[in-house]
């Protein structure tokens, strides 16, 4: 790349995006035994997925950083990619839609977002690839990491904050660390360009100058007319376009399959309940004594 | 997009459960043993560590009383001065440890802990020293297992993609099964049987569906591909720990990383403990709610935070609550909609001398994470919700209605209190 090109833009950006069911009271419904109806359930940019675009947009307000953002899925998620653009301010939208990549798991899933990044980078090469910390309707969280190992860039998950030392091409970054039975921890990293970042659900920009928050409205208008017109942003490539090997992607190139769905069987009742009318005071006063001697008693030990 | 989305076609697969022994795999002898990926903060063992090896062994014994083998429960820890941890894990249920101390090693770094993790598992002096009868055509583990935390979550998946498997996350439920299975792909729309296989119980984010994975060859002659180790990450709090058992003996094996310079690319500068605003530990009642707060959801919140006051209670949520179904303004609802509340596998787990349920209909996720409370109170308008048989009194009525009388209890009874004082 000529230096001229590295001045234009120094931060090369990705984010992964998907298109998920809207959790939303009067978007959201569920099935008589509370199961999601997914058929009458619409869909959004996921909420982690959010998040992700918001980090990118720190970026670009604070190194003027090129973003592209993609997704994989049906027609319709250029949706998630409209919203998407509405946070982040994309330069562009790039779609892998095809029959063929339906029913991936996460590798097979992997696999496609992999082609589909490197395929981008015929531009130049990615510093920073974004994604959420997990779906909110498959929640494995594994696509993200599963795609920066295939990509060869370092993974950093769990990120609350960073920055990038464009000179040096290193980023330093805060990681949200919560294990079973441990005090939380946060670490302090650093690692060289290109990485991946998966962004914690705590993550949050901060734009802490005049002359930075300036540059965050400017940008947020310029997102707001792009994706009034994100088909001019938005490339759709299906699988012969985006050259991908058909035994890796979709359900033949899934380790993994679904065998079964079941509900879960009730449990044994572990406890025996008194059941108390809500409406009878007298009963209610009972239960106010009782939490007073249960918690005035460990109160006094 | 996950494979735990998708629901299966009941055409293209046809299960039959049997348990015959014999029939040979083509893959047999090239795949042994179970490896568990410990986790340990600076050389203490995480509790989930010990809750896999226990459901490890209790899987390896039945496996191996089944198909007459030896095959074994192998853990691999990575870090500095992890040698007392090697013996501890023996009496808790390995057979044998492969130890990777390294000073490279003494933090979570996914980088360098997928490079170690790899190797270990392709390590065929290692597997070996392991068990000499199957270290012949040793390629890979059988199967393997990794904890579903914010580091194993994404470990598994890096490992995973380097050694080209199958992983499903979040199990709370094992079975190791011998399998008929007709798929479109995997076997040409065929019958084929495939021994040995972990079925992996998944359950979904509502809590009421188990979707099982399974990690199957592609015996399909077009795709033909061996997908091995069959790999998931296990819910913390789920399986039993085994009893510790010093008598215990097994093998300890070391083991040294070729690692570059790459590898060493990320570093730690800092790490401090953070406390989160939400401290469920030390306080002594806890209040949690649910989407029963769904037809006033702002003045259901407040009413909930006078209760809390009234206890010094802390508030947490169900995990519906942390998407914010409902738009309630701010900051109320980034106060209390939010995952750093959630009670449950995917939260945080609480035992509070008190916890009071309202409007929580007590999915399976949610009371894993409070069943050891000590007394259990629930508010719930619907008399079948499942809650009820999680707790000690059950309150039958809308929150609406039941929550000003009880504050109003609790207010007046706090009076008498104070004056007998």
């Amino acid at each position: 790349m000529e230096i001229a090109e590295l001045m234009a833009s120094p931060l090369n950006l990705a984010v992964i995006v998907k298109l998920e069911p809207d959790f939303s009271e009067g978007s959201v419904s569920y099935n008589s035994d509370g199961t999601l109806n997914r058929a009458e359930t619409k869909s959004i940019l996921g909420p982690h997925s959010a998040i992700a675009s918001a980090a990118a947009f720190y970026a670009k307000v604070k190194y003027g950083a090129v973003i592209s953002v993609a997704t994989m899925g049906p027609p319709i998620a250029d949706s998630a990619l409209q919203q998407a653009q509405l946070i982040s301010d994309a330069d562009s939208l790039h779609l892998y839609s095809d029959r063929i990549f339906s029913g991936a798991d996460t590798l097979a899933t992997a696999e496609v977002l992999k082609t589909g990044i490197k395929k981008m980078e015929g531009t130049g090469e990615m510093d920073i690839v974004f994604s959420g910390h997990r779906a909110s309707d498959g929640e494995t969280g594994q696509t993200g990491p599963q795609t920066a190992w295939k990509l060869g860039y370092t993974f950093l998950g769990n990120v609350i904050c960073y920055d990038v030392d464009i000179e040096k091409r290193i980023v330093t970054a805060k990681r949200l660390i919560t294990l079973q039975g441990t005090p939380d921890v946060i670490e302090e990293i650093e690692a060289p360009l290109p990485v991946f970042i998966t962004v914690d659900p705590s993550y949050r920009s901060v734009f802490n100058t005049v002359s930075l928050r300036l540059a965050s409205v400017k940008y947020q208008k310029e997102a707001e007319q792009r994706a009034q017109n994100y088909k001019n942003y938005l490339k759709i490539f299906n699988a012969q376009q985006l050259e991908v090997d058909p035994k890796f992607v979709g359900l033949p190139g899934s380790p993994t399959i679904v065998y079964k769905v079941e509900r879960i069987p009730k449990a044994r009742a572990s406890r025996r309940a008194e059941v108390i009318d809500g409406s009878d005071q007298q009963q209610l006063r009972r239960v106010a004594e009782k939490i007073h001697e249960i918690v005035g008693r460990v109160v006094n030990q | 997009m996950a494979a735990s989305t998708t629901l299966p076609d009941p055409r293209t697969i046809m299960p039959v459960r049997e348990n015959s022994t014999n029939s040979a795999n083509e893959s047999e002898g090239s795949y042994r043993h179970l490896y568990v990926v410990v986790e340990h903060d600076d050389s203490n063992l995480i509790p989930v560590t010990l809750e896999m090896l226990g459901e490890a062994r209790r899987l390896m014994d039945i496996f191996n009383a089944r198909y007459s083998s030896t095959e074994k429960v192998v853990a691999v820890v990575l870090g500095v001065n992890i040698k007392k941890l090697c013996e501890e894990l023996v009496y808790y249920g390995a057979d044998a440890v492969i130890c990777v101390e390294n000073p490279n090693l003494r933090y979570p770094i996914n980088l360098i802990d997928t490079k170690v993790i790899s190797q270990v598992a392709r390590d065929k002096v290692c597997a070996s020293k392991v068990s000499p009868e199957y270290s012949e055509e040793f390629k890979k583990p059988r199967y393997m297992f990794f904890s579903a935390d914010n580091v194993g979550r994404h470990l598994s998946s890096t490992v995973l993609a380097e050694l080209e498997s199958g992983l499903a996350s979040d199990i709370n439920k094992l079975v190791i099964e011998d399998l008929e299975i007709k798929h479109e792909h995997k076997t040409k729309g065929q019958l084929a049987r495939y021994e040995k296989t972990l079925e992996m119980y998944r359950p979904d984010f509502s809590g009421f569906l188990w979707t099982t994975i399974l990690c199957l060859d592609n015996r399909n002659p077009a795709i033909q591909r061996e997908y091995h180790p069959q790999a998931c990450s296990i819910i913390p709090g789920v399986f039993a720990p085994l009893q510790r058992d010093p008598a215990r003996t097994g093998i300890i094996v070391d083991f040294s990383p070729e690692l570059d310079q790459a590898d060493k690319a990320v570093k730690v500068l800092n790490r401090q403990i953070t406390k989160s605003p939400v401290d469920f530990d030390s306080h002594k009642a806890v209040i949690s709610f649910g989407r029963g707060i769904k037809d006033s959801p702002e003045d259901n919140i407040k009413l909930i935070v006078e209760l809390a006051n009234e206890l010094n209670a802390e508030i947490g949520v169900s995990l519906p609550i942390s998407k914010r179904p409902y738009s309630v303004r701010e900051p109320v609802s980034s106060l209390y909609m939010n995952s750093d509340r959630v009670i449950g596998t995917s939260g945080r787990k609480v035992a509070p001398a008190v916890y009071v349920a309202i409007g929580v209909s007590g999915a399976m996720q949610h009371i894993a994470g409070m069943k050891e409370s000590g007394f259990v109170i629930a508010i719930n308008a619907d008399a079948n919700s499942p809650i009820k048989d999680e707790c000690d009194i059950f309150i039958r009525g809308r929150m609406e209605d039941v929550l000003p009388v009880l504050i109003e209890e609790l207010k007046k009874q706090k009076q008498v209190m104070e004056v007998h004082k």
